[in-house]
């Protein structure tokens, strides 16, 4: 018990000798306010020390209205005395009051309406209301009505009560230690040394700490550092690149036919901007209308090179992989690109016109589908996912192309991105010779399932409190 | 994608096996199972894969796999001696026709169903919205040969599929469902596309509607296809593909002479493949026998060459081989992608992160450092956003979308400011302080550069707080800066202040005007800032100064 602050010990001594007291009366004895009394008691209180009753009085006054009818009498009374044995009903309506009184009148039966005139039902004594109206008390039967009249207003009011504890008691003939107590301690103190001989106040540990939060990082971007680290852990090069690009590399270096649905306009944000096919795209229009000189038939149909030159925001990361392995045509290539991609979505929980996507290419001299697979399993523990299978999947820029599915407890088998070997139609016509594997995924997916959200806009979106409360290492509580 | 509906009962007839192995193994060819139901399953297949879209089709393919039938499908096709006619008035129109007669069709309700669901995905998956390629089926016996398909005057009347009275092609195209959802397709043309009869009958008014006369029922016995459209390798495989699930289920295909040229043409192409390329692609070491055999498991028709090398029959319903590597998917598939040995090649290679994204990272540092939270907003935004909340004038810079879903994702952010005021705004009943900042990319005219921003809001916060954080980051950068008065609407005149880094403004910081605090709804000042990275030294390209 020996953390009672100097005041909590001040009141015990109080009550001590009353063993229970008004807060008032322990405010004038402690010289402090009665809340202050109130609040140290809560202390006590907690420790076993005091018990705090609370009552509740409730008191009433009359509102301007009320209170004139206190004086002259209700409505319905003063038109009782005024209107002797009967009156017709259109000289009843002609009295002042009338509009509330004649209401009042007939609910409490003290007239009654025959062929048009209003006649006494006999004399009435005071009703509870009427004599409520008088001096309104708790407890008085007639306060509901003038409630609901709108005469009186309600009010409550609390009284507390102390009372000391055996606990209590015997703590203060134990003997309290009155000394003044020191909170910080003062740069006098430490350079004196009167901390020696000071009172140094004991905090509890029951008492919570105020929660102030460090400055963090957002949790997805905590994800994407991940991802990011595992790719360069791994020996991958980062790429970035241009939101904006030609649809020519957006889709058509990536073997997109021209009537593709993803092209049009309904999926995919175009701008009021061109920009002229590279050097270089004849060979891109060869691989779309016959193949060019590979075993491909390509798409047939003409290639209109105006197609190519609309402006997109890009719809995928993987333009950036084309532009990089044009410029670093020599193998061994490894590099990643992380970052927004845009889709023509209207927003909902789990769709976004924005999201972060993840590109990995590698291109070396042998490597198979057999190493895609191998990139792609090792990629996946990396992130956690233990248990990786694969399943055919289809991508117009890939062949063979795979969909890869990771374990998700509670979920089952969740398809998490696509991959594949590029497609000679899209190597060829820039002399890329080796073989191409690329992955791509949505990481957004991936925050989801890590930060367990349901809904993809609070990634964008963020409640500063989630920010707040999620922690730097793991998931929480 | 499509989902395609495959009933049990039918699908065990035409497999000659048991569900379960069905529905367990056709993922592994590419599938999704949509839901499984009581008496049937929905499955989803690749655009690729146009020849599964049909229970036929797929029992065929699953024959294959499942061992239970191999090897190149044989459709015999004899002549019927019909002839077609093309107008070549259509050139301009819609060119190409593909046609044939099938026979002796048994379709009870479920048949019709799988037909017109076939149909239907063909139209999207190939036919993109029946432009390509529309699809039509006739009962022959309603009709008499020879045929016609022509470009018709506009006015012509017939009775059109679900109709009673006979309406006019441009009738049509205003008042039937189909018409109104199809008219782009021909309504600029002075001509329509017609098929009709030796009696000038109507059969269809492709792409938009058949004739009401050539219904197809369960009474219907032998029906004649018509495909039209503008790309002629999708007409004909659109026509492969209706033959050859018709034949599956029992049916006899008969050519028909089209101006003198015998369609349907249900032979293979050739391709021959050899065991290094095919190693080459998938690493695996498999010989020209077993390329064979595992592709015949595909139904490609295929036998080992004595050059050691492949000769592969391709179907005529494959729309989805282009090249080579197509089939050896298709042997990667057959061989089983959860049989290979996933390997790690061994060359040394390093990673590195980009010079962009490691000044982003040390700019998180620093303004983590300071106590700031990072929020992540979005990069689409609104020009009411971006210059009109924050009493800024519009730039000439801002990137609008063409055909934005809603006005606030209708441009591309310049700034991130704007998004961060917008975020206090979300957390407005948030407790106070709040620091948060963001760092990323913004695109001015069309370039894609990256700036970072902070904003502060609290009882206390005021100029001084911004101007000290910008010196702090601009010292942390290593970025030697002047500060200037600044003229920047969004913040109050006398609290604030440019970074002048050569004689360019490249950053702005200061105490946010109280206008632009009500337009946010915010109840406190704030202190904000925001700084270009292309001024950074380390950004890629910059000119350091000496």
């Amino acid at each position: 018990m020996a953390d009672l602050t100097l005041n909590e010990k001040r009141l015990l001594l109080a009550l001590a000798p009353r063993g229970r007291a008004g807060a008032g009366a322990l405010a004038e004895a402690l010289e402090t306010s009665e809340e202050a009394v109130v609040q140290y008691a809560h202390l006590c209180a907690d420790r076993g020390l005091a018990a705090i009753e609370r009552t509740v009085t409730k008191t009433y006054t009359l509102t301007p209205e009320g209170e004139e009818y206190r004086k002259s009498g209700l409505p319905e009374r003063q038109i009782f005395e005024q209107i002797g044995d009967g009156i017709s009903m259109k000289d009843l309506q002609a009295l002042p009051l009338s509009r509330i009184g004649i209401g009042w009148l007939r609910k409490k039966g003290w007239i009654a309406i025959k062929n048009g005139v209003a006649e006494k039902s006999g004399e009435v004594p005071p009703g509870d209301d009427e004599i409520a109206l008088a001096a309104p008390k708790e407890g008085m039967p007639g306060i509901p009505d003038l409630l609901k009249r709108n005469l009186v207003v309600e009010a409550e009011e609390a009284a507390y009560a102390i009372a000391i504890t055996p606990a209590g008691q015997a703590l203060v003939e134990t003997g309290l230690d009155l000394r003044e107590e020191t909170g910080t301690l003062t740069r006098d103190q430490i350079l004196s040394g009167s901390w020696r001989t000071a009172n140094l106040r004991r905090y509890s540990l029951q008492t919570p700490p105020k929660r102030i939060y460090p400055g963090k990082s957002h949790p997805y971007q905590r994800i994407i550092d991940d991802v990011k680290r595992i790719l360069q852990d791994m020996g991958f090069v980062e790429m970035r690149g241009d939101i904006v690009l030609s649809a020519f590399w957006d889709f058509d270096a990536l073997f997109q036919p021209q009537d593709h649905p993803a092209r049009e306009m309904q999926d995919t944000f175009y701008l009021d901007r061109t920009e002229p096919v590279p050097a270089g795209w004849e060979g891109v229009r060869d691989m779309h209308e016959h193949g060019g000189a590979t075993s491909s038939t390509g798409w047939g149909g003409i290639w209109e090179a105006a197609k190519a030159e609309q402006c997109v925001l890009r719809t995928h990361t993987t333009p950036l992989s084309v532009k990089y392995l044009i410029e670093n045509p020599r193998p061994p290539v490894k590099a990643f690109a992380l970052g927004r991609v845009y889709r023509r979505e209207a927003i909902d929980p789990t769709h976004l016109p924005e999201f972060e996507q993840l590109e990995g290419i590698v291109m070396d001299e042998d490597v198979t589908f057999r190493h895609l697979l191998g990139y792609l399993r090792e990629f996946y523990q990396r992130m956690g996912f233990e248990n990786v299978r694969f399943r055919p999947g289809y991508f117009p820029y890939t062949e063979p192309s795979v969909e890869p599915e990771v374990w998700v407890d509670g979920l089952g088998w969740v398809e998490l991105g696509g991959a594949g070997v590029f497609r000679e139609e899209v190597t060829a016509p820039w002399g890329i010779e080796a073989p191409v594997l690329a992955w791509g995924l949505g990481i957004s997916r991936v925050g989801m399932l890590k930060l367990g959200l349901k809904d993809l806009r609070q990634l964008y979106r963020s409640d500063i409190d989630w920010i707040r409360e999620s922690p730097v290492i793991g998931k929480g509580e | 994608m499509a989902i395609i509906r495959l009933n049990y009962e039918y699908l065990e007839r035409l497999t000659g096996t048991d569900r379960q192995i069905v529905i367990d193994r056709l993922p592994m060819i590419g599938s999704d199972i949509e839901r499984t139901l009581e008496d049937h399953v929905d499955v989803e297949f690749f655009p690729s894969r146009v020849d599964l879209y049909s229970t036929e089709g797929v029992a065929r393919a699953m024959r294959g796999f499942l061992g239970i039938e191999e090897g190149l499908p044989d459709y015999p096709v004899t002549p019927s001696g019909i002839a077609f006619s093309v107008d070549p008035a259509l050139a301009e129109i819609r060119p190409y026709l593909a046609s044939a007669v099938i026979r002796n069709v048994r379709l009870d309700e479920a048949g019709i169903e799988s037909l017109m669901g076939l149909q239907e995905s063909l139209h999207w998956a190939l036919g993109r919205g029946r432009r390509k390629v529309a699809i039509g089926v006739h009962d022959m016996d309603a009709v008499k040969p020879p045929f016609r398909y022509l470009a018709s005057p506009r006015d012509r009347r017939f009775v059109p599929l679900d109709f009673t009275e006979d309406l006019s092609m441009e009738e049509i195209l205003a008042d039937h469902p189909k018409g109104r959802d199809y008219a782009r397709l021909v309504e600029e043309f002075d001509r329509f596309p017609l098929i009709v009869d030796a009696e000038d009958r109507v059969l269809s008014f492709p792409p938009i509607i058949n004739g009401e006369l050539t219904r197809v029922t369960t009474e219907t016995k032998n029906i004649l296809l018509d495909c039209t459209g503008t790309d002629e390798r999708a007409v004909r495989m659109a026509a492969n593909i209706i033959c050859t699930a018709l034949a599956e289920a029992g049916a006899e295909i008969e050519s028909v002479l089209i101006d003198g040229v015998a369609c349907p043409d249900l032979s293979p192409a050739e391709r021959i493949v050899g065991p290094a390329d095919c190693a080459r692609l998938l690493g695996l070491d498999l010989n020209a026998a077993a390329m064979a055999a595992l592709l015949r498991k595909m139904r490609f028709g295929a036998e080992p060459l004595p050059d050691g090398r492949v000769r592969v029959l391709v179907p005529p319903y494959r729309a989805d081989i282009m090249h080579d590597w197509d089939l050896f998917e298709d042997i990667a598939i057959a061989y089983g992608y959860d049989r290979f040995d996933a390997a790690l090649p061994r060359t040394f290679t390093t990673g590195r992160e980009h010079p962009i994204s490691a000044l982003e990272r040390m700019v998180r540092a620093i303004f983590t450092g300071l106590g700031h939270l990072e929020v992540l907003p979005f990069t689409l935004t609104s020009e009411k956003l971006l210059y009109g909340r924050m009493g800024r004038e519009p730039s000439p810079d801002v990137l609008p979308v063409a055909k934005p879903i809603t006005e606030d994702q209708s441009v591309v952010r310049t700034h991130i400011l704007p998004l961060l005021m917008e975020t206090l705004e979300i957390n407005r009943h948030r407790e106070l302080p709040q620091r948060i900042f963001a760092t990323g990319d913004v695109i001015r005219g069309e370039t894609t550069m990256q700036t970072v921003a902070a904003v502060s809001i609290h009882a206390a916060a005021d100029f001084s707080e911004a101007y000290a954080t910008m010196d702090a980051l601009c010292r942390e950068c290593g970025l030697r800066a002047e500060f200037a008065e600044s003229a920047d609407p969004a913040f109050i005149d006398g609290r604030r202040g440019d970074v002048v880094v050569n004689g360019k403004i490249v950053g702005v910081f200061g105490e946010i005007h109280p206008e632009v605090l009500a337009a946010f709804s915010l109840e406190h000042p704030v202190a904000a800032l925001e700084l270009d990275l292309t001024a950074v030294p380390g950004y890629p390209g910059r000119q350091d100064t000496p």
